[in-house]
């Protein structure tokens, strides 16, 4: 039972950067890579908010959260808005996330930073195993940030605007869609996502410069086989990279943790070319 | 299987850096030629100082060390009476950067007597065939396959402890505690691949047990599956290669497991600033170091009684920053080492007698070198053969000037 604790709370770290990829995804049709960046930012400022200065957790979440937006802000206006092709954001936002990381070991140099989690840092046992507060509070987290946002994408004017440029954004913008702003807000918004989540994800993974390159392809894998576009695949697709990595690690060896992630991977992608909860939408031409 | 795959990759490491050193041949100058007869003795240290995070830091020391072996050797009065001065070259811990600078330096009017190099390996890799071909002599703490071997690198001696050393000293410690079953955790660097399969050879070599031996990916984020796996195989001992963030992984997942395992660490594990910061920002004095002991040379274990060592560490306190154990500091044993073989050989100039007389016992043991205390060069090594006497298993503490107090 713990290694499925394991599993599904590292799975829950995964789904998080997915969801980021997921938003800019359906606002510009692009990925933002630096989303893993971002997060990695996020978990430093809870490092200097909660270990450094001693300041309560929900007003670092706070603090952290507007200034991963303004980071997010930044990049937004440096790394995208002036690519006109949508190929080269790879290339600017890979090089966005290489610049936050350069930034991070200058600050905080390259040695991981220990966050304490406010709900305490001690084992509890759970179901047969045992777990950190922390990972129950990430798995909820993740579940109840992706129904938040599926409903909201329902149920309010922005999230239908923002589903109505994902699915044709010339409509959108004959509909009065100011696509510009949507998109830039949207992006705004995953860096206030990674900036409220560095309390969450900081405990777990501790604030390391290089974070956001141990997350960045994970979180990828989770979007690719859980659909692009798609909230619900993000939680899908975290549950079955971390829960494929952990039991491959504990019943295989540890050498095929990732083998065997990315073999799922194959084999969904080769069943399912458009992930699990992606539909195949056909155009006429 | 994998034994062979390692020997191989070495074997072809090292009839690359052959033949990049034949390609590089042509002339070969004699220090005579350029570098000064009289007046100062000159040294330079190349270091990563403007590298990136960690790096920095290691290179920092290792600088800072050469500088206080430098001030040391002056204060005995230089080399055959002649002062020594140093240079710091920031390689960035670029090959390409330091191999552009060496060849500036060497092309110069002020051609070094000793090179000293602060590592990584690549770095090392790149330098000593020049360096070799400049017939220069150089100290190294960023071993490579071939740094240690003279007959490719007749000149150069690494100053850093080898692979077997450091297994020797765990394979001394298994038997003094009276360890039979063994597992192992490693990480997936290189470092981490080769400690993990010479570990298991050497182990099993020595009449241990390997109950159980697991990777993980150096990216992954919890390393609980592995030791859960490990766990199974009810070993008296955890033998660790971790270093950075996954060495936190690690802990968190022993205690998540509750598994109570005395932990074994490399010098990886030592050299990690998580177990000697307090809480809140670091894990030492919490449960999860409670069982950890960690593998260090004696020196960067601060004895009140041991008063040349700390005599070293005030100067290097002195000379410069000391951001990591004094497992980087090697470089201050490096003019300590040519300070005894130049009085041996009476001279500084001739490179060949110097690199003899850094053969003779007498005078690696004349050196009084601090941070290791006697090297152990032979004439077909020139890598240290460190004894297990002069490894420590300590517990976690806090890190001050280097040294774990």
């Amino acid at each position: 039972m713990t290694i499925i604790m394991s599993g599904l709370a590292i799975g829950a770290v995964y789904a998080l950067v997915a969801i980021g990829y997921n938003i800019v995804f359906l606002s510009q049709k692009t990925f933002n890579f630096a989303q893993a960046a971002l997060m990695m930012l996020g978990a430093f400022v809870a490092y200097m908010g909660i270990a450094v200065l001693g300041l309560p957790w929900w007003l670092v979440a706070i603090v952290a959260a507007i200034v991963i937006g303004g980071v997010a802000a930044l990049e937004e206006v440096v790394a995208i808005r002036p690519v006109k092709d949508h190929h080269n954001l790879l290339v600017t936002t890979l090089g966005a996330s290489i610049i936050m990381e350069g930034v991070a070991q200058l600050i905080w140099g390259g040695e991981p930073r220990r966050v304490p989690f406010f709900l305490g840092d001690g084992v509890i046992d759970l179901a047969g195993g045992r777990v950190y507060p922390v990972e129950i509070a990430l798995v909820i987290v993740v579940v109840l940030l992706v129904v938040a946002l599926t409903q909201y994408s329902k149920r309010s004017m922005t999230g239908i605007a923002l589903l109505g440029m994902s699915e044709d954004r010339e409509a959108a913008m004959l509909r009065g869609v100011n696509v510009r702003r949507f998109a830039f807000w949207a992006f705004v918004f995953t860096g206030v996502l990674a900036g409220l989540l560095g309390v969450l994800v900081g405990p777990k993974t501790y604030a390391v410069a290089t974070l956001g390159a141990a997350l960045a392809i994970k979180g990828f894998v989770v979007l690719a086989i859980g659909g692009f576009g798609s909230m619900w695949g993000t939680l899908v697709g975290g549950l079955i990279v971390g829960l494929t990595e952990a039991l491959a690690a504990r019943y295989i060896g540890g050498d095929f943790a990732n083998l065997s992630v990315f073999f799922i991977l194959i084999v969904i992608l080769m069943l399912k070319p458009t992930g699990l909860f992606t539909r195949r939408t056909e155009r006429a031409v | 299987m994998q034994r062979i795959r390692v020997k191989a990759a070495f074997a072809a490491l090292a009839v690359s850096a052959l033949a990049l050193a034949g390609c590089a041949g042509g002339d070969t100058t004699s220090p005579d030629d350029n570098a000064s007869s009289e007046g100062p003795i000159r040294v330079v240290v190349f270091g990563g100082i403007g590298a990136e995070g960690i790096l920095a830091n290691n290179a920092t020391t290792s600088v800072t060390a050469a500088q206080a072996s430098v001030a040391a050797v002056n204060e005995m009065g230089g080399i055959l009476g002649r002062e020594v001065v140093i240079d710091v070259i920031d390689d960035t811990a670029d090959p390409t950067v330091a191999v552009t600078r060496l060849r500036e330096l060497m092309a110069s009017d002020e051609r070094p007597h000793v090179v000293m190099n602060s590592g990584p390996s690549t770095v090392a890799d790149a330098m000593i065939p020049i360096l070799t071909q400049e017939r220069v002599l150089s100290f190294n703490i960023g071993p490579t396959p071939t740094s240690g071997d003279p007959s490719v690198s007749p000149y150069n001696f690494d100053l850093s402890a080898s692979v077997p050393d450091y297994l020797g000293s765990f394979t001394y410690e298994l038997g003094e505690r009276g360890y039979e079953n063994v597992a192992i955790l490693h990480g997936s660097s290189a470092y981490g691949e080769l400690f993990g399969s010479l570990t298991q050879e050497t182990f099993a070599e020595a009449g241990f047990t390997i109950s159980g031996a697991q990777g993980y990916d150096n990216a992954s984020l919890d390393m609980t599956p592995q030791l859960e796996s490990l766990q199974a195989t009810n070993p008296d001992v955890l033998v660790l290669d971790a270093y950075g963030a996954p060495l936190g992984y690690v802990l968190q997942g022993i205690e998540r497991l509750g598994w109570d395992i005395p932990i074994m660490g490399n010098t990886s594990v030592s050299a990690t600033g998580l177990i000697a910061t307090e809480p809140p920002s670091g894990v030492l004095g919490t449960d999860q170091v409670r069982n950890l002991t960690m593998q260090v040379f004696k020196s960067t274990k601060f004895d009140p009684a041991a008063t040349e060592v700390n005599e070293a560490v005030e100067r290097m306190a002195a000379a410069g920053d000391i951001l990591s154990s004094l497992i980087l500091a090697y470089n201050y044993d490096g003019m300590l080492l040519v300070k005894a073989a130049a009085e041996s050989a009476g001279s500084i100039d001739d490179v060949d007698a110097l690199a003899a007389a850094l053969l003779d016992e007498e005078v690696q043991q004349a050196a009084n070198t601090q941070m290791i205390s006697w090297y152990r060069f032979t004439a077909d090594s020139h890598t240290p053969h460190v004894a297990p006497e002069d490894f420590l298993f300590i517990g976690p503490g806090p890190l001050v000037n280097g040294q774990y107090q």
